[in-house]
């Protein structure tokens, strides 16, 4: 079940800038997670609340929709790092050396194009829930209780930021290696076959298990 | 330029990024924004002083989509069902399920197969991902089968196929993400795959105890186990079917109101699970990695999901699925025959793709078209096509595509599941695992083909929820 | 040249939207179908997010509701008060129309670059229901309901607890035990599929109801023919009363057997009570409404009393 592509690190500038950023990506992704065990915990409070006290937790929509940007968007940079997010690569995989860098630059380079978009895009649609003069700040807020959106929506903005960071940071590598025509280019996930990644993955799932 | 020939133009182009290595997520996002870049800017007769305005509705447009569609209490489903299957393997619930399954069932002919299939089916209702549960059945599984003389690649064909059931039995985030994309209930869609699932493992059961007895070699009997050793072995595998009691009394009650939304049981059952894991040593490292993994996952889904509804957003735009479906209800061929061209094309279709891209790059178009000749969203069963009710046809053609995306998991040259199986075993290449699954293609194929014929097996229960 | 619109609204052609489907008639009828307009259920935009779409310019009109956002529309938020005791449709559009004209409205929703065309009038919304009915006022403790803006507000004061999803996940929401009950008009209890299931409905509770304007981005108003804008703005009376007699005629024809034939238990309650509630809600609710929107700068006590007076009271 772990997900994780091998990606090389060594002494240069770039690696070092790839971990940094990792650190800050592996935060975010607990940040995700322990957002997952919070809505897990609000759920049992609720339903207790319902049906042990008879009385209902208020605004729990409410604070599920406040959550699900946390959980479902701020490690979307994490997983890029891990090259977890899923492609079709039967025809990347044929590809050798100086081919595959310059197609995986040209993919990346798009991927880029669009999330800078995707920022500004995301980044209006903060702002026109936010408004320094009223009150909380909020232009737009939840049905029930009224909370305010815009911290909900900032994540957006704010998580696309990191992977845009990111991807720069994947064009510097893979540009490094059509220049140096390497085969084994430091910040960037590997392709393996299938077989490879099904083996890790199983590892990682079984190992615990034997324990 | 007809906006549907734009819908059409950049369907293709998403098609060509998908196939270039492109991230399905991102390729699918691209297109939409591309799509209403275009539209917009058609709007104005492609003014080139409007090009700007075009870029900047469109870029707003896109990036509502992401904050807008992931806040929803219904998608929470996912990350919750995530966390619970690994909750269950760091609990360690999986080997003491495929224990008590093997004493109490081991002494039929293939009887250590057909545990396998028992013991997924009961690890797949807690568990909503179909590549983890073959991975882990292919490391505890296959070395009893082998060291009681099973054929190796028969061995390894039950765990690839087996491991399908995961994303058919409830929990399965499969099926929530298709009951987003179409907006049906989805604590009705999860209680329908129920018995297509048990029905699923029930046909693999027949298929091995056939093979056992006709090849006596493949699956020999194992037998020798006291009463004592099988009632032993309750008590450890106890709390998964704990956990699945509860998620089922949470989506469906048949003794009355369900005691709360299925979010709520997968909850309920995740803090049970928890609390287990916890109990057999599990601390804040292991529940660490285990928080990781599931943002990891999680994230993966729900940037398919947000990145594809960039794209559905702008075949909104573009009147794209209502095009399709008027062209599908135009056809002068029988509904049934036209379903199982769609079913057959997701076959193809499958051999390549993954699961969830699959479903949520296809459903915007072809769904509405299904649905249009069924007879419409709220036909009744009497005026329709397949003979059931617009919902009613929404659940079952959701059950047929998910069991097609199974099915697509152990089928050459792409199944994923033979080759996490080929992956754990060293000694199996990928080629034995799919030789080994070859009797199971069949079985599916011979599911799906009832499936189709009975859609009753689908319904029954779904309709009892009224 | 020609000029086509996108107008987004949601869920499926119903009572709701008549007024919408017949301007658009109306419209392409008086400019000779060189002005048309091409009405989405929910392709263009979520109905939370319909605002910002008029804002951004994705779309030329839309539909939403005052309650589902009160911070992005708070001057129209009045018009959810609870027992304001609005008793016809006719009433309901007059006051809507009233509160629309006041110039804090129209700044208000100018924020959105948005104009407010007309409203969508609903009769009192009332409460239908899963398991053991709200027999008295005191049954409400604790009872989870699906109800926004104010009618929220008035039933969270005799111990409800609102749990709101929007219109289309109202159903679900019932069937899996998030809510037990829905405070709707009855159009949409019947078209969002509650009436399949509900077993009671709170007969004369009419708490109140909410205000859903159609509005159109300023900036394609302003863009129009004068030929165009007149035949948009010509045919919004038409459309009302098109509107007005379809909900009365039509829908509420439809209502009363309907309840019948599914054996669906009314629950009346006693006047005396329901004065007591009305007396308990209706003025503190209010109050606290003109405090917060004072805050947040509008003229706040104008509107209450605009709505007030042109009720008459
Ligand atoms: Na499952
Ligand atoms: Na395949």
């Amino acid at each position: 079940m772990a997900i994780k592509a091998s990606v090389l690190a060594d002494d240069s500038l770039l690696s070092r800038l790839d971990r940094g950023l990792y650190r800050l990506e592996t935060m975010f992704g607990l940040v995700s997670g322990l957002s997952v065990f919070a809505l897990m915990i609000l759920a049992v409070y609720s339903v207790g609340g319902r049906n042990i006290l008879n009385s209902p937790v208020r605004g729990y929509v409410d604070w599920i929709e406040i959550t699900m940007p946390l959980i479902a968007i701020m490690a979307v940079s994490y997983a890029q790092r891990d090259g977890v997010h899923i492609r079709m690569d039967i025809l990347v995989s044929r590809l050798r050396g100086r081919w595959l860098w310059i197609a995986e630059f040209v993919t990346t380079l798009l991927v880029l194009l669009l999330v800078l978009l995707l920022i500004w895009g995301s980044w209006a649609h903060f702002q026109r829930s936010f408004d320094f003069a009223a009150p909380l700040w909020s232009r737009d807020s939840t049905i029930d209780i009224k909370l305010p959106i815009w911290p909900a929506k900032l994540v957006v903005p704010l998580a696309f930021s990191v992977l845009a960071l990111r991807l720069v940071l994947q064009l510097w590598a893979y540009g490094r290696a059509i220049l140096l025509g390497t085969d084994n280019p430091v910040a960037v996930p590997l392709i393996e076959d299938a077989a490879t990644i099904a083996a890790r993955e199983a590892e990682a799932v079984t190992g615990r298990e034997d324990t | 330029m007809e906006t549907i020939d734009i819908g059409i133009i950049v369907s293709l182009g998403l098609l060509v990024m998908v196939v270039l290595g492109m991230r399905v997520a991102f390729a699918a996002a691209m297109a939409g924004l591309v799509g209403l870049i275009w539209i917009f800017w058609a709007k104005k007769g492609y003014d080139p002083a409007q090009f700007g305005w075009a870029l900047t509705v469109a870029t707003k447009t896109a990036g509502q989509v992401p904050h807008s569609k992931v806040a929803s209490q219904a998608l929470s489903l996912i990350p919750t069902f995530i966390l619970i299957g690994y909750l269950a393997y760091y609990a360690g619930l999986t080997k003491a399920l495929f224990e008590a399954a093997k004493r109490w069932i081991a002494w039929v002919p293939g009887g250590l197969a057909v545990a396998t299939v028992f013991a997924t089916a009961g690890f797949a209702a807690v568990s909503g991902a179909s590549v983890a549960t073959s991975a882990v059945f292919a490391r505890i599984a296959i070395p009893e089968m082998v060291e009681n003389g099973y054929n190796k690649k028969f061995a390894a064909g039950v765990v690839a196929a087996a491991g399908t059931l995961a994303s058919l039995i409830p929990p399965s985030a499969i099926l929530v993400i298709y009951a987003i994309i179409v907006e049906q209930d989805v604590g009705k869609l999860l209680l329908a795959g129920f018995i297509p699932g048990a029905f699923s493992a029930l046909v693999y059961t027949l298929i091995i105890v056939g093979i056992a007895m006709i090849w006596k070699r493949v699956g020999p009997p194992i037998g020798g186990f006291t009463w004592k050793e099988r009632f032993v072995s309750l008590p450890p595998a106890l709390p998964i079917v704990a956990v699945v009691v509860i998620i089922i009394f949470f989506v469906y009650n048949p003794f009355g109101d369900a005691w709360g939304t299925p979010t709520e049981g997968g909850a309920i059952g995740a803090f049970i699970v928890f609390l287990m894991a916890v109990y057999r040593g599990m601390r804040w490292v292991e529940l660490k990695s285990a928080l990781l993994e599931t943002a990891k996952l999680t994230v993966m889904i729900f940037t398919i999901i947000w990145g594809v509804l960039i794209y559905v957003r702008f075949l909104g735009f573009a009147d794209l699925p209502g095009a399709f479906a008027d062209w599908i209800t135009s056809l002068h061929m029988s509904p049934m025959l036209i379903l199982i061209c769609i079913l057959l094309a997701y076959a193809v279709l499958g051999m390549f793709m993954d699961a969830i891209g699959m479903l949520l790059l296809t459903l915007p178009v072809v769904y509405p078209a299904v649905m249009a000749l069924n007879g419409g969203e709220t036909v009744s069963a009497a005026d329709s096509a397949f003979g059931m009710s617009g919902t009613m046809c929404a659940i079952w053609f959701g059950i047929l595509v998910v069991k097609m995306a199974e099915f697509c998991l152990i089928t050459p040259p792409i199944g994923l599941n033979c080759f996490v199986v080929a992956g754990v075993r060293p000694d199996l290449s990928v080629q034995d695992v799919f030789r080994g699954v070859a009797p199971f293609f069949v079985a599916d194929a011979v599911t799906i083909a009832l499936l189709v014929a009975f859609p009753g097996i689908v319904l029954w229960l779904p309709s009892l929820a009224g | 040249g020609a000029t086509e619109w996108n107008v987004s609204v949601w869920g499926k052609r119903r009572a709701f939207t008549e007024h919408i489907e017949k301007l658009a008639e109306l419209v392409s009828e008086k400019t000779g179908g060189s002005f048309t307009m091409n009405i989405s259920y929910g392709g263009l935009s979520k109905n939370t997010e319909n605002l910002d779409g008029i804002s951004i310019g994705a779309f030329e009109m839309a539909q939403f509701c005052a309650g589902y956002h009160a911070d992005k529309n708070p001057s129209i938020t009045v018009l959810e008060l609870p027992f304001l005791g609005v008793s016809t449709l006719e009433e309901e559009w007059k006051v809507s129309q009233a509160v629309y004209e006041h110039p804090a409205t129209a700044a208000d929703l100018a924020r959105w670059n948005a104009t407010l065309l007309m409203p969508s009038p609903l009769p009192q919304y009332n409460i239908a229901g899963v398991g053991e009915p709200p027999r008295t006022l005191k049954d409400f403790d604790g009872l989870t309901v699906r109800a926004t803006g104010g009618i929220g507000e008035a039933l969270s004061l005799i111990g409800a607890v609102p749990t709101s999803v929007t219109s289309e996940e109202a159903r679900q929401a019932l069937d899996s035990g998030i809510v037990k009950s829905i405070a709707f008009a009855p159009h949409a209890h019947m078209s969002f599929g509650v009436m399949e299931v509900a077993k009671w409905w709170s007969d004369n509770l009419n708490p109140g109801t909410v205000n859903c304007p159609v509005v159109v981005n300023t900036d394609a108003l302003n863009a129009l023919s004068d030929a165009e804008r007149d035949a948009l703005l010509g045919s919004v009376d038409e459309a009302m009363e098109y509107y007005i007699d379809f909900y009365e005629n039509q829908t509420m024809k439809k209502w009363w057997p309907l309840l019948e034939e599914k054996g669906v238990e009314r629950i009346s309650y006693n006047e005396e009570r329901l004065a007591e509630f009305r007396e308990k809600a209706a003025g503190p609710v209010a109050a606290k409404w003109i405090e917060d929107n004072t805050a947040r700068g509008l003229p706040a006590q104008e509107l209450y009393d605009l709505v007030i007076s042109t009720l008459g009271r």
